[in-house]
């Protein structure tokens, strides 16, 4: 009946593309279910698993539709399952174990593979020969050749499955691995070879196509190095610019490094070579030109994609197998083979140990060496490798299909079901997951550069002088061509260990609920050395926290009544505990950038207040607080910087021993908290706006008994770096200081109280207004009315004070009794800090020493360290700003 | 090896000392670095192209003309090493041995890491300071001119205090850690397969004929 229909059924329309995500819905739901029950993953490998699932589920297609419909496809494989795998272990390759043993790898990859295929080729060609196989097995000796090739390779995906849940050691896992990866240039070369010698015909075969396979064989490899390099390096150059369109950075990544594969395939170079390289190479640039957000989605993605194929690939695997029509049976064939892949692996391994454990510094002993044969699985590359042949020009495919059929479900099943029980019972020496710590990075950094120089005494041009060669030209020209400005700049291992370290800390603290340690413990500056060190440390992370951090905040300290006292505690308690709007949100939705949803800012917001009652801990009320503030897109440094504070707290688990360098005195230390605002030094980041206005957090305002408060923030078209409130920076000219000193100089109780002086007054202090940039060509008129007002305003007694001799150092700094007494006075004109700041400049500049003598005094005995300073002494909080060095 | 022949050999006491090749090797290189003279001084050490742009040289130098690593008697730094302190510097840089027992094991790494300490040591009171750590963090990061000097400084003071915890474990709040003595030091590289790491090959070395 024509006419029109309400509904059609589309089917066809959608069947292909419906039946993919039913089959890895089903898939991942069986992963579901095999982790349900932790026992039976712990002993059998998930690999198993989806191979029996697979079995079950081709039977029950078997059953239903009468014929084996779906099997695994060798394009489908090539084209769209294999690649992720083979990127996700390019990538996440620990590059430097992978060069440390590229010589083992490299010989295990391609003599070893050279040997079992032509070993396993022969000795089945010589039972055939034997008269032990069925007549019906029609094969010369390039047909088992070729079935050789592709049953001898070591493949990658069923080794990554099977290792990456025993846990040997990382030495003996890059090995099996690396291997396995690298071998697939040989397998190509082979495969094609063979493959085309057998169509030939052997009476064809001449002496030169020998040479043009043994040609073939450096093109083909060395070929597909070479596209990965190239990728890699144009995806490096490529994610230096992206800075604008974070959000589909990690689409480069996947983008670029299939198409590096899709390449290689093209110009039937090593495929899998092509995408292993431009994984390992490009990690380090892209991983530092990436913003977070976009390394946690390409980790993600990454995982994801290979984590599926993965599944896809086992469990058509053994759907495949049940296509009998593609089998045929032959016990000597398939009994034949399996005997060879174990005894010629078992063979080349050892005889190729011991060869290279003459050159290799850390021998593989006879363990590893049972580990490494063993551990020779085969998987689906040999299977896709054998579905490809064809069979009008091989005879004996189906022979070689089922071979190799069980050959795969063997070494996966079974060998990958022993070799935990045979790991644990050899007693193989298992990975150490223990973090690094930074003293283990530290050392093995020296030892990389004592090393290299030994070598250079010695006159030996080792190992480790070339890495040293490398490393140099690395950062020499290929840092800086393919990474950006600013990730280049902060750029170094060490810190990076430092920096994770410090987060981990920072994490676990706010995860123990941020109040673990009691007040009674920490609270009271009676404890010098510890909290010293405490403090040395938060002080030296906020400063350098930096890297960009910087604030100069001048506080005056006066003597107040007790009520005063009290209604200042009152005030800044509710004012710090209470959760403050932020500005608000555009409420918007743009498929280009990601704005922090509700619940993010709300986590941040937990952590910070947690970060800051943490601080309080440490401070007796006429302290200072560190209240800092900084945007999200530098939410880096300033997880760093609440790290810093959780380093100050978390007294039991980072313990202080020095005393702190930067005050002389230990009370003035829990004292010191420097407010720190978070700045960008980065001219490339910096003018771009509506990314990062996004992640804009807007003020926090914490006020903390007797303190000022003093929020910055950087106002996101500003090119210059901001600065300070209330202070000017130490000198330099590229800094301009904030205008709201210029504004009316707030009294002594207004600062110490600020509800009590003028709102607009206390507005000032906090409106983002404050902070906001002088503009380059304001900074002389600026600079010069600081001169101007420097001259009336500045008490002689402070350029006599010993302590100001150092300006570096984010901490307050005291001022002597006659200083202090000199405040008061003019605190009614305002106090200009830079003048000081000016005058310890010179001063640290015409004496070094003092400056050493300062930093060391924490170190020094500690009844000089107890000193009592009066509460009324000012103290000056000075901290540089990174970007005004620039 | 005429050169070789004639050497002493008791600066090599213990066990596995470099083969006779290989000490022909070294002392080829050795007269090359002192120009035939039979001692170094630590101006021959600055001839090295290479190791110019090592950050930490300095440190590395003055290893070699260290008391304590040449297994001398007295203390301070000596103004040359003659050829047996030579080969006594480098036998720290053996490679391990397999037919080591667990006794000459622990003591060939114990030796390795003592000379790492010594190193780090500046001021020979074995026990490595905040400040003395600092000076060989900064020289280390010195090769990377981007970031401060601030940097380094909290990079040491948070692997002291991570020493601090490793070795101590939690203090009481008036406890002060001095520093890292030595056994602190074993206890921070026990993570570490020092022995597996710290050596270079001399095995089948090419003296660079061009060098200096």
């Amino acid at each position: 009946p024509a006419g029109s229909e309400l509904l059609r059924w589309q089917w066809r329309e959608v069947q292909v593309p419906c039946l993919v995500a039913a089959w890895i819905l089903v898939a991942s739901l069986a992963k579901i279910v095999f982790h349900l029950s932790r026992k039976v993953t712990s002993v059998v490998p998930e690999s198993c698993l989806l191979i029996l699932l697979g079995l079950g589920l081709g039977g029950i297609v078997l059953a239903v539709a009468k014929k084996a419909e779906y099997q695994l496809e060798p394009n489908m494989f090539f084209l769209f399952l294999l690649p992720p795998i083979v990127l996700d272990s390019g990538y996440f390759m620990p590059s430097r174990l992978f060069f440390d043993n590229i010589g083992a790898i490299l010989t295990y990859a391609v003599v070893g593979t050279l040997w079992n295929s032509f070993a396993t080729g022969m000795a089945l060609w010589g039972l055939h020969r034997a008269g032990l196989m069925d007549p019906g097995v029609k094969a010369e000796l390039m047909d088992f050749l070729l079935f050789g090739s592709l049953i001898s390779a070591v493949d990658p995906v069923a080794v990554l499955a099977v290792f990456e849940e025993v846990h040997v050691n990382e030495t003996l896992f890059i090995i099996v691995f690396g291997e396995s990866l690298l071998n697939d240039a040989v397998t190509v070369v082979l495969y094609k070879v063979f493959n085309s010698f057998v169509e030939l015909g052997p009476a064809h075969i001449h002496a030169m196509d020998y040479v043009k396979g043994v040609v073939s064989f450096f093109l083909v490899s060395l070929g597909g190095t070479a596209v990965g390099l190239l990728f890699a390096f144009l995806l490096a150059l490529i994610t230096r610019f992206t800075k604008r369109v974070r959000i589909i950075e990690p689409l480069f990544v996947f983008l670029l490094a299939y198409v590096a594969y899709l390449a290689a395939e093209m110009v039937s170079l090593s495929s899998i070579l092509a995408v292993t390289f431009c994984g390992i190479c490009c990690k380090k640039y892209v991983e530092a030109n990436i913003s977070q957000k976009s390394r946690t989605t390409v980790k993600y993605t990454m995982k994801t994609l290979a984590s599926s194929s993965e599944t896809i690939i086992f469990m058509f695997l053994g759907i495949s197998a049940v296509d009998t029509s593609k089998w045929a049976w032959d016990t000597t064939l398939v009994l034949g083979t399996l005997l060879f892949i174990l005894l010629f692996r078992a063979v080349g391994v050892v005889l190729q140990t011991c060869v290279l454990n003459r050159f290799r510094l850390i021998p593989l002993d006879r363990i590893d060496q049972v580990v490494m044969s063993y551990g020779g699985l085969r998987g689906a590359v040999a299977f896709a490798l054998v579905i490809l042949l064809d069979g009008a020009k091989v005879k004996a495919k189906d022979y070689f299909v089922a071979t190799t059929i069980v050959v795969v479900f063997f070494t996966v099943i079974v060998q990958g079901l022993t070799i935990k029980p045979l790991v644990t019972w050899l007693k193989v020496k298992r990975s150490d997951h223990h973090k690094p710590t930074l003293n283990e990075e530290l050392h093995e950094h020296a030892f990389d550069h004592i090393l290299a120089a030994v070598e250079d005494i010695v006159g030996h041009h080792g190992y480790h002088y070339w890495r040293d060669k490398w490393e140099q030209f690395d950062k020499k020209y290929l840092s800086q061509l393919l990474m950006r400005k600013s990730a280049y700049r902060l750029r170094d291992e060490i810190w990076d260990v430092y920096y994770k370290l410090n987060i981990r800390d920072a994490i676990s603290f706010v995860d123990q609920g941020g109040h673990v340690l009691s007040a009674a413990k920490l609270a009271l500056p009676s404890m010098p050395s510890r909290t010293s060190m405490s403090e040395s440390s938060v002080t030296n992370l906020l400063r350098e926290s930096g890297s960009g951090a910087c604030l100069d905040l001048q506080v005056i300290d006066t003597v107040r009544s007790r009520r005063d006292k009290e209604d200042a505690v009152m005030h800044h308690v509710l004012r710090g505990s209470l959760y403050k709007p932020r500005r608000r949100y555009k409420a918007s939705y743009s498929r280009h950038f990601i704005s922090p949803d509700k619940q993010e800012r709300q986590d941040k917001e937990v952590f910070r207040q947690n970060m800051k009652r943490r601080l309080e801990t440490f401070k007796s009320t006429k302290h200072n607080v560190c209240s800092s503030k900084s945007k999200a897109r530098l939410k880096e440094k300033g997880r760093k910087k609440a790290t810093s504070s959780s380093l100050m707290g978390a007294g039991p688990s980072r313990v202080s021993s020095q005393g702190a360098p930067f005050s002389n005195h230990p009370s003035q230390h829990l004292a010191a908290a420097p407010v720190l605002v978070m700045v960008s030094s980065d001219e490339e980041e910096s003018n771009s706006s509506e990314t990062e206005r996004e992640d804009d957090e807007g003020i926090v305002f914490i006020a903390r008994a007797t303190d000022e408060v003093l929020q910055g923030k950087k106002t996101p078209e500003s090119n210059i770096p901001l600065t300070v409130l209330l202070s000017a920076f130490p000198g330099s000219l590229d800094v301009c200081p904030s205008p709201c000193i210029i504004p009316p100089s707030p009294t002594l109780a207004e600062k110490e109280l600020p509800w009590k002086g003028d709102q607009a007054d206390l507005a000032v202090y906090v409106s983002s207004e404050t902070t906001k940039i002088v503009p380059v060509d304001m900074q002389k008129a600026w600079n010069q009315s600081i001169s101007s007002l420097e001259s009336i305003g500045s008490p002689p007694g402070i350029e006599t004070g010993p302590q100001h001799k150092r300006f570096t150092c984010p901490v307050l700094e005291e001022h002597p009794q006659s200083a202090s007494q000199a405040m008061p006075e003019q605190s009614s004109c305002f106090q200009f800090p830079s003048h000081v700041s000016k005058s310890s400049r010179s001063h640290s500049d015409s004496s070094p020493d003092g400056i050493e003598q300062q930093e060391l005094q924490p170190l020094m005995a500690a009844e000089e360290l107890s000193r009592i300073v009066s509460p009324a002494e000012p103290r000056w909080l000075i901290q540089f700003n990174r970007a005004s060095h620039l | 090896a005429p050169g070789a022949a004639r050497l002493p050999l008791s600066a090599l006491a213990h066990p596995t000392p470099v083969t006779a090749d290989q000490i022909e090797h070294l002392h080829r290189r050795f007269k090359q670095l002192s120009n035939d003279k039979p001692t170094i001084r630590k101006e021959h050490f600055d001839s090295i192209p290479d190791l110019e742009f090592n950050p930490i040289r300095c440190k590395i130098v003055q290893a070699f003309f260290d008391r304590r690593n040449l297994r001398q008697e007295e203390d301070g730094l000596a103004d040359e090493i003659n050829f047996e302190d030579f080969l006594t510097i480098m036998s720290y840089f053996r490679p391990i041995e397999p037919n080591m027992d667990e006794e000459q094991l622990q003591r060939f790494r114990t030796d390795k890491i003592k000379f790492l300490f010594h190193m780090y040591d500046a001021d020979h009171d074995g026990i490595i300071t905040l400040q003395e750590y600092r000076n060989v963090v900064e020289q280390l990061l010195s090769g990377n001119p981007h970031l401060e000097k601030g940097a380094a400084r909290s990079i040491a003071d948070g692997a002291m205090l991570e020493a601090a915890q490793t070795c101590v474990g939690p203090m009481g709040p008036n406890q002060v850690y001095e520093g890292i003595t030595f056994d602190d030091f074993l206890k921070i590289w026990r993570g570490i397969d020092i022995e597996t790491k710290m050596h270079v090959r001399f095995l089948n070395m090419e003296p660079i004929a061009h060098c200096c």
